[in-house]
């Protein structure tokens, strides 16, 4: 997975937590009893900011960059009436801030506007398809979060023993792989050559949902649960043996708490919080990795939506996917911060 | 008119029909008006590829299709993207058709077409069709048809091919005739009759979507082919299902047709092999002995007409000089790009288009790569070890790749091509460039230069012909002329121009490679323009058994 993740234990926790410890709630947030919400509230106004910034750029990127843009879309079909056409739909015509905040005024509205190849809302054209999406990035969450956290920690506590170097290699070897070779392999194996027992593409009928067809999930899950599983085992481990290694946990054991109250309640906690930071990578990064995967298997998500977008060089329906994956990242970053707030007493009462 | 048939994509530059059946026909003249040629009932050769030579009825045929997304359509006479033909062969018919070898003939809805004069074509239907809402196909019918593909609001393809008919002026004879005035002669009307695209439409019939409304209504969906739609998603799939009152007794023989849209070419081969399709188009080169190999699979090779055309600019340095435009025709090694940019699906060259053309002029000797005798040309012109820019973009399959071999083989000969890969190529720069990459499909020799190699063709890329040449006398002769023997002739005189001082190098015809489930019978290659046999003929010539 060489443009994959790179799971970093060393993003340490404290330094993504605005403010610092003097915690005076900023006017016009209500004061609350658990300080938790508090941060949660000013994380809340953060991200908003950020996707705002993030919507510039997209839009930069994409509609206010020099040059003819209604041509640059329309390419050889140009003709003088729908160029005009394009530029009225698209408000060219009008200052840069201007068309701007028309689009982002759509948005807040709901209002993603329409797709200039099916002439349709893009809300309507990819509201299916975020949960088709949607649906494929949770079962593989479910699957690869759990699987992850119990293959690091195990391996962990039986560090240079068979288990520990067994999936230390494999976790090495699926790192390494991208997904698109992983799930072509997938498919060799499983449906079109050497056995033939699951579909090759995921065919969701227009209308159906993906869990209707629970068995044209398997290899796409399986695709992106090998994608993550291996980073997030590796910091799981990494970060057990840290914390099986701490004090604390000696003193645990000094004091005769039994082996299993002692990860269980003092090592495993601490050693979440680092990977928590690294599943919400992971997870952001699964929504732009499904896009690999929904190609592979003909899945009907946001990924073949983009992609179709940037064929037809379909500008509201690529600035409505990259947004909604910004926001993803934003929301994903939020939801680890709590997380490893949580389970980490120390951030806890800094708060 | 000519301003809304913008450039479409690869699959809408359909070939014409050769016309030899006009010959064969000519004689048994319709209302005894003996001027012209006439169209006489010739059925289709009934020969199939499959397994089993009795066709069974029963299930659901799953196609897998390349290219579609978003901008999906279904229209009775016009497509944007590839799966939309898939789609509109199975729910509509042209007057007339093509048989595998690429001969007109009578098999469609008109019993027959007779050109009574060189300015006047008359349409005569056959009995008893029906459209999908149960209404007889009737001369009405016929003319909305043609008035549909002349609105400019439609913006379709076919009006570029007809442009000789006078639009104010198609005349209903009787319930089961209609007329088509000429504002010049022009022999080609029957070719542009059995075009795919130009397809026979009910009165009022509206696409899907709905140009105004944007509404993606089946209701709307009425023609009188093999199978009736049922469902459809743009960029996603459709399921037609079986016509009980289709015109041709026993067909089709499917209860449905699922046509699934696929942007991954190798997912489409998965699928194949998995078998979750019966039939796909366009197996990827590299992916063909896969499918080869697999017992229950079969390829469908067939040999198109499609070409990938370097243009020279005839008014542009530093092709002005016609010695020029030959030495750069004879630095080509048309079989190393045969076989390094086809896999070696394709057949060379020389220069010439519409290859199944009545009057190809095959009997011109192969060019083949001749550096000693380039650079001497070079040399005289002045132009020896130039350097010279070849503009190309990702059109086409191959388009790329094709500068980029020929741009190696140019260095033989002195030359240094510098290929210019541009992503807005069809922008600002398309058709003022001096030498370019293009691609086209196959048609007859007459509609493709009206395509292309006259000053009023909207895609000239060439500026082809020189201002002292004959050539456009020729054509418009060529154009009025019914008798067979001199219109060859004149066609003849218009190629060897071209080959003389031409702009185009060309290098190759593709073939068009398919693949489908040995469960399927009926499957033949044929010359046609659509993939997969004309998709089994709008899926009605094909069955599982």
């Amino acid at each position: 997975m060489a443009s994959g993740p790179s799971g970093s234990a060393s993003g340490s926790v404290s330094s993504l937590i605005p403010g610092g410890p003097s915690v005076t709630a900023s006017p016009g947030i209500p004061r609350v009893r658990n300080p938790i919400w508090g941060f949660i509230v000013r994380r809340l106004l953060l991200g908003a900011f950020v996707l705002i910034l993030v919507s510039m750029v997209i839009f930069l990127a994409t509609q206010a960059l020099p040059g003819d843009t209604a041509r640059a879309i329309l390419g050889r079909t140009a003709t003088p009436a729908s160029l005009a056409a394009l530029r009225e739909q698209l408000h060219l015509n009008r200052p840069v801030v201007v068309q701007y905040m028309l689009w982002a005024g759509g948005l807040v509205r709901g209002d993603a506007g329409t797709s200039m190849a099916a002439q349709e809302p893009v809300t309507k054209l990819i509201g299916d398809r975020i949960i088709n999406s949607a649906f494929l990035v949770l079962c593989a969450g479910l699957i690869s979060i759990p699987l992850s956290v119990l293959i690091g920690s195990y391996a962990a506590l039986k560090r240079d023993k068979a288990f520990d170097v067994a999936t230390s290699l494999t976790t090495l070897i699926f790192a390494a792989l991208p997904e698109f070779v992983v799930g072509v392999t997938l498919v060799v194996l499983f449906a079109t050559t050497v056995l033939h027992i699951l579909p090759a593409v995921s065919l969701i009928p227009p209308g159906g949902r993906p869990w209707d067809q629970p068995v044209g999930m398997i290899l796409p899950t399986l695709t992106l649960v090998l994608a993550v599983t291996p980073y997030v085992a590796r910091i799981m481990r990494a970060s057990m043996i840290e914390v099986l290694e701490s004090d604390y946990v000696e003193m645990a054991r000094l004091k005769g708490l039994s082996e299993w109250i002692v990860i269980r309640r003092h090592a495993l906690p601490n050693a979440l919080g680092p990977t928590f930071q690294v599943i919400a990578l992971n997870l952001a990064y699964l929504a732009g990795g499904v896009i690999v995967v929904e190609y592979v298997f003909n899945y009907a998500g946001i990924g073949g939506a983009l992609r179709d977008a940037v064929s037809n060089r379909d500008l509201p329906v690529i600035q409505a996917v990259a947004l909604l994956i910004a926001g993803l990242y934003v929301l994903l970053n939020l939801l680890a911060d709590i997380a490893t707030i949580l389970v980490t007493p120390r951030l806890r009462t800094r708060l | 008119m000519e301003e809304k048939t913008s450039r479409q994509p690869l699959v809408l530059k359909g070939r014409t029909l050769t016309r030899r059946e006009l010959l064969i026909g000519a004689g048994m003249v319709a209302g005894g008006i003996a001027l012209g040629p006439v169209i006489a009932a010739c059925g289709t050769s009934t020969s199939t590829g499959g397994t089993s030579t009795t066709p069974k009825k029963g299930g659901n045929f799953r196609l897998g299709v390349t290219g579609g997304g978003a901008k999906d359509i279904i229209d009775g006479q016009n497509i944007v993207t590839k799966p939309d033909q898939a789609r509109l062969v199975a729910g509509f018919e042209t007057l007339l058709t093509y048989d595998e070898n690429y001969n007109l003939t009578t098999d469609g809805l008109a019993e027959s077409v007779t050109q009574d004069a060189p300015d006047k074509v008359t349409i005569r239907l056959k009995q008893g069709i029906t459209f999908h809402d149960g209404k007889t196909l009737s001369s009405d019918d016929v003319v909305y048809s043609f008035q549909r593909l002349f609105d400019p609001k439609q913006g379709l393809f076919g009006a570029a091919g007809l442009g000789s008919v006078d639009p104010n002026n198609i005349t209903k004879v009787d319930a089961r005739t209609v007329r088509l005035n000429l504002k010049q002669a022009d022999s080609t009307i029957p070719d542009q009759l059995g075009q795919y695209y130009n397809g026979i439409v009910p009165v009022g019939y509206t696409r899907i979507p709905d140009l105004t409304t944007k509404s993606v209504s089946i209701a709307s969906s009425n023609g009188t082919g093999p199978y009736k739609l049922q469902s459809f998603t743009p960029g996603q799939q459709s399921v037609h299902v079986r016509n009980p009152n289709y015109w041709r007794s026993g067909q089709p023989y499917f209860d449905q047709v699922t046509i699934i849209d696929f942007p991954d070419p190798a997912a489409q081969v998965n699928a194949l092999l998995a078998g979750q399709l019966d039939a796909i188009t366009d197996i990827p080169f590299a992916q063909v002995s896969v499918v080869q190999a697999h017992s229950g699979l079969k390829v469908l090779e067939s040999p198109g007409g499609g070409w990938l055309p370097l243009c020279m600019a005839i008014d542009m340095e530093p092709f002005t000089d016609k010695r020029v435009r030959q030495a750069f025709r004879l630095m080509a090694d048309r079989q190393a790009i045969v076989t390094q940019v086809l896999s070696g699906h394709g057949r060379i060259a020389n220069d010439l288009y519409s290859p199944f053309d009545e009057g190809f002029a095959s009997d011109l000797a192969q060019r083949h790569q001749d550096f000693a005798q380039a650079k001497s040309l070079l040399k005289a012109a002045g132009k020896d070890g130039m350097t010279v820019d070849l503009h190309t973009t990702d059109g086409a399959a191959g388009m790329v790749d094709v500068a980029n071999v020929f741009a190696q083989q140019a260095k033989g000969a002195g030359i240094t091509v510098n290929v210019k890969n541009d992503p807005n190529y069809y922008g600002d720069q398309y058709l003022k460039l001096a030498f370019s990459v293009d691609f086209w499909g196959t048609r007859n020799y007459l509609p493709q230069v009206a395509n292309g190699s006259i000053p009023t063709a909207p895609y000239n890329e060439c500026h082809w012909p020189p201002a002292d040449s004959n050539y456009l006398s020729l054509y418009k002769q060529a154009l009025g002329e019914v008798d067979k023997t001199k219109r060859i002739a004149l066609k003849h005189q218009m190629q060897q121009l071209e080959y003389d001082e031409g702009g185009y190098i060309i290098p190759f015809f593709n073939n068009l490679v398919d693949a489908y489930s040995t469960k399927v019978s009926g499957f033949q290659p044929s010359k046609g323009t659509l993939n997969l046999d004309s998709f089994g003929h709008g899926f009605r010539t094909i069955w599982f058994g």
